[in-house]
């Protein structure tokens, strides 16, 4: 008898289930390994990490806070890949979504409510701005969005930097913006109503792709392009239409993140939470369900880093973690794909 | 000078260059080759001449040591070698340019005739290489750019950079797989003196083509094969054209003739239900494709497009049906205009299309059975709901449409890619006649299917003539087209060559228009 091992064409969602799941606990577990080998007691450590997130209400609500921004970064994400595309530049849509947000919070005069609904619709047009060249670009002369969108997130973490130390700044913290005077009132804790709205809307996104002649359009332009134009479907203008829509959803991240958490604009606002939202996604297969627990998941990872940093970890150290997670999980998805057969002589 | 060394008539005693003795290759179900004896002689340009499929491309592999024969030997200056891989051919000294090229776009062409060459200075510099690939060109007297990048080449300027790289490994043999394909006339004429040149130093050609008239014009001796064994080996003097056509296309025809309507068929329109005129179109290389064409089709009517592939058959099947813009002429499509029109009105004027690539133009392989099943009717009810998409009614209709195909489906939600090549095919045969209440455009329907898929297939188009649509039918199968067509239109390089009545119709006929021969009297026979 002789093993031989074998790559299928596809694997099955369980088996792909399986190995995320076996490439997070590994990564846990060398994790742990490291920290013991550096003097931590990993037992220990993961003892305070549950009790100070998970078993606490204080814990929950810090995780709420990280929850939404993750959650619709990554959902930003996942919809682009619907129609084939990658957008790395949801951390530059964050920020012009911010920048946006508070622009309006603090210079167009308006009762709050007013004021708030500017915002939202400042945080989505922002997003869709930032995205629109590289949309183009794809859509017209076939330009690697990769690039292109990755490229514009220097510029508007740049952009947020020089206006929220420059001449916006506020006379006492000299590094960010004064208070943003709108705020989306608090839905649970110091959890803002952005949450339920955040699961809202990825559910609606994913019914509307199930369930609406555009989005089985949009599904199988994502899928082949070529079979999509032969079926009659108005390929590039899909692409268009989802890729700012992808763009308007992690502006509207960053609004959210203005309006609703930290109130006013400060330089690296966006805490990586658009490269981070990435992950997010990948680890969801390219469910827009399947974000919303990715989205709680890396959560929970950045929560616990926030933790450990208390215990006088490094941030480097979360950072490490969170990149072996994505490591392995690429392998695993590959792995996924192999079967070990045994051949009867 | 040149005519020094007569290539048939080298001195008695002379070893061949390349003596290819019972050659045989099987592939699962398959005679690739079989029982194949070639002698190339030196001195000689030897053609191999057949239809696609008819085992040239596996011969030359197994002389290049990409396969190993499953019998016979390949006796090279007398002495039998066996190849266990390409480097080993190229040591003894074949050498083969492709069809595609294998050059690096963005290297130059000092830089590609180096590559992967022992001869190579382990240290060095462009201008050294670049110096060496003007010697190479000046030895062998074919004119290349040394320093320009061959992205920027054109192709006839890139097949001589592949030509050059073969010859300075000391390629005594080289093997052209229809180098022509891509060239213009001007370009052939220049490689035509080069070959000359190269076999006028006691070397060998090995030319493979489809082409009559080039083949006579180049070549010493030209062997035909036909459905993996080789037919016949004659002097080229001794040929023409019709004789090679007979040699090439002639095998026994199995007629069963499927032109019969059924009883209740619908009869023949008098009006054309679509009708193509003065159509133009560019290729994927921008260059123009199909030239001028004119042609109608009846409804109830099979219109059979013969032709060697790669001659405007996916051009046509694809501007047929909106896939691909026309440059310029018309289609009419039940006295209406479509120009400018896309796929899927098309799709809506009542076209099916059954492509060429049905698992990279007609599939999304990574979907489901169902979203794939429903491409066509998506968007009206009962699968369209306003704007909704009913998931309950496009499950029906893909069960309705695996149903009408005979293909037992275990779970419509796994993706399409994992049924077998003749499934797939018969589900987007079903899912194309659902739409085709007009016309079917099926290009190469048959291509890749066992005998019971064939059967299947060629009945479900004489079920939609029968049921009163016109059907363009693309295929290389002569046999399929003279059971199925009414009409035989022969494509060669874009154009058509004529229109026959498949009614006593003279197979060499068809097979000198295949070789680029124009039908006498060409024209319309509708």
């Amino acid at each position: 008898m002789a093993y031989r091992i074998q790559r299928l064409p596809s694997s099955t969602p369980l088996i792909a289930f399986a190995a995320r799941v076996i490439a997070v606990v590994l990564a846990l577990l060398v994790t742990a390994l490291i920290l013991a080998i550096s003097g931590h007691d990993p037992i220990d450590l993961a003892g305070q990490v549950l009790s100070s997130s998970l078993l606490d209400s204080f814990g929950l609500q810090d995780l709420g806070v990280i929850f939404i921004p993750l959650m619709l970064t990554g959902l930003s994400v996942a919809v682009a890949q619907q129609i084939g595309a990658w957008n790395i530049g949801a951390e530059g849509q964050f920020y012009a979504g911010a920048f946006a947000a508070t622009a309006i919070g603090l210079f167009i005069p308006a009762p709050d409510w007013l004021s708030l609904i500017l915002m939202v619709i400042g945080g989505f047009a922002a997003g869709a701005i930032w995205i629109l060249v590289p949309t183009l670009a794809k859509a017209y002369a076939d330009v690697s969005e990769l690039i292109s969108t990755l490229l514009l997130n220097f510029v508007a973490a740049l952009m947020v930097y020089y206006v929220a130390t420059g001449p916006w700044h506020d006379r006492m913290t000299n590094s960010s913006t004064p208070k943003v005077g709108a705020e989306i009132p608090e839905f649970w804790g110091a959890i803002h109503w952005g949450f339920p709205i955040a699961i809202v809307f990825a559910i609606v996104l994913a019914l509307v792709l199930s369930n609406t002649k555009w989005g089985y359009e949009v599904r199988l332009s994502g899928s082949n392009p070529s079979a999509a134009e032969y079926a009659g479907i108005p390929v590039r203008r899909h692409l268009i239409m989802v890729m700012l829509l992808s763009g308007a959803i992690a502006g509207f991240a960053g609004m959210l993140e203005v309006a609703g958490t930290v109130h006013r604009l400060q330089g690296g606002i966006s805490n990586n939470y658009g490269y981070i939202g990435i992950m997010v996604a990948v680890l969801a297969r390219g469910s827009l369900v399947g974000v919303i627990f990715a989205g709680a998941f890396m959560a929970f990872i950045q929560n616990s880093g926030i933790i450990l940093q208390t215990q006088g970890l490094t941030t480097s150290a979360v950072l490490a973690m969170t990149g072996l997670i994505l490591f392995l999980t690429a392998i695993g998805e590959e792995l996924s794909y192999y079967r070990i057969t045994r051949d009867k002589v | 000078m040149q005519d020094e060394i007569p290539a048939a008539a080298s001195s008695p005693g002379t070893p061949p260059r390349v003596y290819l003795k019972g050659i045989a290759k099987y592939f699962p179900g398959v005679i690739a080759n079989e029982n194949v004896d070639i002698e190339v002689l030196p001195g000689e340009i030897h053609a191999l001449l057949g239809e696609n499929g008819a085992g040239k491309s596996t011969l030359m592999n197994i002389l290049t040591g990409i396969y190993q024969p499953d019998a016979g030997e390949i006796i090279i200056d007398g002495y039998a070698r066996q190849f266990a891989s390409p480097v080993q051919a190229i040591a003894a000294g074949i050498g083969m340019v492709h069809q595609h090229f294998k050059l690096v776009q963005a290297f130059t062409v000092a830089e590609n005739i180096h590559l992967g060459w022992d001869e190579t200075p382990k240290r060095t510099s462009a201008a050294v290489l670049e110096a060496r690939t003007a010697e190479l060109a000046k030895t062998f007297n074919l004119q290349v750019k040394p320093g320009a990048r061959v992205s920027e080449l054109s192709t006839g300027e890139q097949q001589r950079v592949e030509i050059l790289r073969v010859l300075s490994r000391r390629a005594k043999i080289l093997i052209l797989d229809e180098p022509t394909a891509v060239l213009t006339p001007a370009e052939a004429r220049e490689l035509f003196r080069a070959l000359r040149d190269f076999v006028s130093h006691g070397n060998s050609v090995i030319f493979i083509s489809h082409k009559l008239d080039e083949v006579l014009e180049i070549s010493d001796r030209i062997s035909i094969l036909r459905q993996g064994r080789k037919i016949a080996t004659e002097k080229a003097a001794d040929c023409n054209p019709r004789m090679l056509a007979k040699l090439m296309v002639g095998r026994d025809i199995v007629l069963d003739d499927m032109r019969e309507r059924a009883a209740n068929a619908k009869p023949m329109s008098a009006e054309p239900v679509l009708k193509v005129s003065g159509l133009s179109a560019l290729g994927d290389n921008g260059l123009t494709a199909l030239h001028d064409l004119n042609f109608s089709l009846r409804a109830g009517e099979i219109l059979g497009i013969a032709g060697v592939a790669g001659n405007g058959q996916r051009e046509l099947s694809q501007v047929l049906t909106g896939v691909r813009p026309a440059s310029t002429g018309d289609i009419m499509i039940a006295g209406k205009t479509m120009a400018g029109l896309k796929a899927g009105e098309f799709a809506a004027a009542g076209i099916g299309h059954i492509p060429e690539d049905r698992l990279h133009s007609g599939l999304a392989p990574a979907m489901s059975i169902t979203t794939n099943a429903v491409m066509r009717e998506y968007g009206k009810p009962p699968v369209a709901k306003g704007g909704f998409f009913s998931r309950e009614a496009a499950g029906k209709l893909a069960r309705e449409i695996a149903g009408a195909a005979d293909v037992a489906i275990p779970d419509f939600a796994m993706p399409i890619r994992n049924l077998s090549g003749g499934n797939q095919q018969r589900l987007v045969a079903r899912r194309e006649m659902r739409i085709a209440e007009r016309i079917l455009v099926a290009a190469y329907p048959s291509r890749g299917l066992d005998v019971g898929a064939i059967n299947t297939m060629l009945r479900y188009i004489v079920e939609l003539r029968d049921a009163g649509a016109g059907v363009v039918l693309i295929s290389e199968e002569l046999e399929e087209l003279l059971n199925l067509s009414d009409r035989i239109a022969v494509l060669y390089e874009g154009r058509i060559m004529g229109i026959l009545d498949n009614n006593n119709l003279d197979i060499d006929e068809i097979g000198l228009m295949m070789g680029g021969r124009a039908h006498v009297g060409a024209g319309e026979a509708a």
